[in-house]
């Protein structure tokens, strides 16, 4: 049954790419719909780069083919394929002034010298650096240089925007700046964005939606928050941001609650699809931020662990209690910092308690 | 121990020096010998003159030797660099095993001893019938010069981001506008370089050319040759400073145009 939806954007299917017997990307397929703002997150070495470097023309894939609105596009040399692209390290043609640099793909493309102008101008204008239009790009900072290489890349109205981790060279200030910049660029200037990075925070804040890789392969899709909220594997649930994990057996299943026993204790879970049976060894992951901690209570635990804390980590707006609980190892939870009732030193034992819907069941595979 | 340190430093800068007049002075030589006011070879020491500079300058065939000279090294110099340009971008876009083994091949011309050269070339020649012309020489000396424009070029090209090549076709263009709006300038130090070397090889080149002219081209090494071997006249001391300074003129020139294109103490803004 074709889908209408699938012709509309960018289709991978089946793409690998084979270095000798390594293979970098192994049978990616992904849809990517036309104006969103989709990032491959993982890893080095998981085959992001070079997923993007082949849907920018400047590697041939060994298997599998790409297509630009049902359109296949694997034979088209990456100058024909008009995607605009933010090179790691920006890219920037040194010898070329702003303007240079920025008129380039106009001038390359033959388009009238007063349309040119205008459209540089306009450019200049989206990345505020009209008065910086003289200067060649060793002359400005990386910030200023990254917004150069942006309006180039988009000068010429691609319809899709390929970013090759360009946040990389700047220090962390400034990243958060560009990013709400680039976010407000992508609602302004309307083409796909195709986002490679290995900053979870970075995906998180800015992608409608999030596809993670490793070893080559797609791990999981989705948007930010049905990630974070419901990861499928170990590896998803730890890549993008931090879990502690569960593993014991079911020893009862009550409708949609699970029962198992980590370290002695009764944990429950509140399932979202299908239960597993008695007796079958399941992982557990828990945020760190879903976990109470509270000094030695009376009453025995409803759901939860008892914990040494080990140590203290002090972050600002919250810090990281890690506890070492007896039979299991070390479990990290979060605490806000601001007004905390409680005070912990290390060597304390402590409670750490949880609801039953804080839990996700995820499978031990790395690989989907 | 300050002391003993500074002492070795002393050493040497002064067995720096030693090494540096041991490799410059028998050039310089020629600089008094070509002042003297006497008939022969010899160092002034009374007094000096620029006799043997007229006589330079004033003498036909001396002037046509400098001018076939000139015309002959810039010949060689111009083909040669494009030669060896074009090929040092091929090689390094193909950039394999293979055509490192080719790269190894096409520097031979520098290896080879000059004489086995010149050999290869009169018995080329011959049969080509380019002996004793000017098109015979250019080839010749651009051959010989094609190799060290190879080295600079791709020292330059290592230097060179491939991403602004890849940047280049992202943005829409195709190789040969990429080439000349990309690549060239930014490696165009290596290829002035290039092209300045090989300008210094055909200038002062006497062995390939000793076998490959008889009457008609006679270049200014091949004039002061035959000048030492039938008299000593001191004019050839006169053309040998002449030589010496074309030569200096040129490597000074590439190391002004690549100064030039360095970049320069700049204010940097946030």
């Amino acid at each position: 049954m074709p889908d209408p939806a699938s012709s509309d954007g960018l289709t991978l299917k089946g793409l690998s790419k084979r270095f000798g017997s390594f293979e970098a990307v192994t049978d990616v397929c992904l849809d990517v719909r036309r104006g969103e703002f989709l990032t491959l997150l993982g890893p080095s070495g998981s085959g992001k780069t070079s997923l993007l470097m082949m849907i920018a023309g400047f590697l041939d894939p060994s298997d599998g083919d790409i297509a630009l609105d049902g359109q296949s596009i694997i034979r088209l040399p990456a100058e024909k394929r008009n995607f605009g692209m933010v090179f790691q390290g920006y890219a920037l043609f040194p010898h070329m002034s702003v303007w240079q640099n920025i008129a380039y793909p106009l001038e390359v493309r033959k388009q009238p010298r007063a349309q040119i102008q205008s459209r540089v101008q306009e450019m200049l204008d989206l990345v505020q650096l009209t008065e910086f239009s003289d200067r060649l790009p060793r002359q400005l900072s990386g910030g200023q240089q990254q917004r150069v290489a942006l309006a180039r890349a988009l000068s010429f109205n691609p319809q899709i925007l390929l970013l090759d981790e360009p946040l990389g060279a700047l220090d962390k200030k400034l990243r958060t700046d560009v990013q709400e910049q680039l976010k407000d660029l992508h609602r302004r200037v309307g083409a796909t964005f195709i986002y490679v990075t290995h900053d979870q925070e970075e995906a998180l804040s800015m992608s409608d939606r999030v596809v993670i890789m490793n070893h080559g392969k797609v791990v999981q899709v989705g948007a930010p928050n049905d990630l974070y909220e419901r990861p499928e594997t170990v590896f998803a649930a730890n890549f993008l941001g931090k879990s502690n994990f569960l593993r014991g057996s079911v020893t009862a299943a009550n409708g949609q609650t699970l029962s198992c026993v980590v370290a002695g204790a009764d944990v429950h879970h509140r399932c979202n699809g299908a239960a597993p049976g008695v007796g079958e060894l399941v992982t557990l992951a828990l945020r760190p931020e879903k976990i109470d901690v509270a000094p030695l209570g009376d009453a025995p635990l409803s759901n939860g662990l008892q914990g040494t804390v080990s140590s203290l980590t002090y972050y600002g707006s919250n810090f990281t209690v890690t506890t070492e609980v007896a039979g299991f190892g070390s479990v990290t939870a979060e605490v806000g910092a601001w007004r905390n009732p409680h005070r912990f030193e290390t060597g304390q034992t402590v409670d750490l308690s949880w609801q039953e819907d804080a839990t996700v069941l995820v499978s031990e595979g790395t690989e989907s | 121990m300050n002391g003993r340190s500074s002492m070795g430093w002393c050493f040497g800068r002064a067995g720096a020096w030693l090494v540096l007049l041991f490799l410059v002075l028998p050039a310089l030589i020629a600089l008094p010998v070509s002042l003297t006011p006497e008939r022969y070879l010899s160092v002034p020491k009374d007094s000096m003159s620029l006799r043997h500079y007229a006589n330079l300058f004033s003498s036909d065939e001396w002037i046509s030797s400098i001018f076939q000279s000139l015309v002959i090294a810039c010949g060689a110099a111009i083909l040669a660099t494009v030669l060896g340009t074009l090929c040092a971008i091929g090689l390094w876009r193909i950039s394999t095993r293979f055509s490192e083994a080719i790269r190894a091949l096409l520097l031979l011309p520098l290896i080879i001893p000059p004489i086995i050269s010149a050999m290869a070339f009169y018995r080329v020649w011959v049969k080509l019938g380019l002996l004793d012309s000017y098109l015979g020489m250019i080839i010749a000396h651009a051959i010989l010069a094609a190799p060290m424009v190879l080295i600079t070029v791709s020292a330059a090209l290592a230097n060179f981001d491939p991403k602004l090549e890849q940047a280049s076709r992202n943005l829409g263009a195709a190789l040969p506008t990429t080439l000349r709006r990309v690549i060239f300038p930014s490696i165009r130090p290596g290829i002035l370089a290039g092209a300045v070397f090989a300008f210094i090889l055909s200038w002062d080149e006497i062995v390939v050319t000793l076998f490959i002219a008889k009457f008609r081209v006679f270049t200014l090494p091949r004039r002061m040759w035959d000048g030492i071997r039938e008299n000593t006249d001191p004019t050839v001391a006169a053309a040998a400073v002449v030589l010496i300074v074309v030569t200096l003129t040129a490597l000074l020139l590439s190391v002004l145009l690549s100064r030039g294109r360095a970049p320069a103490a700049e204010t940097k803004e946030t």
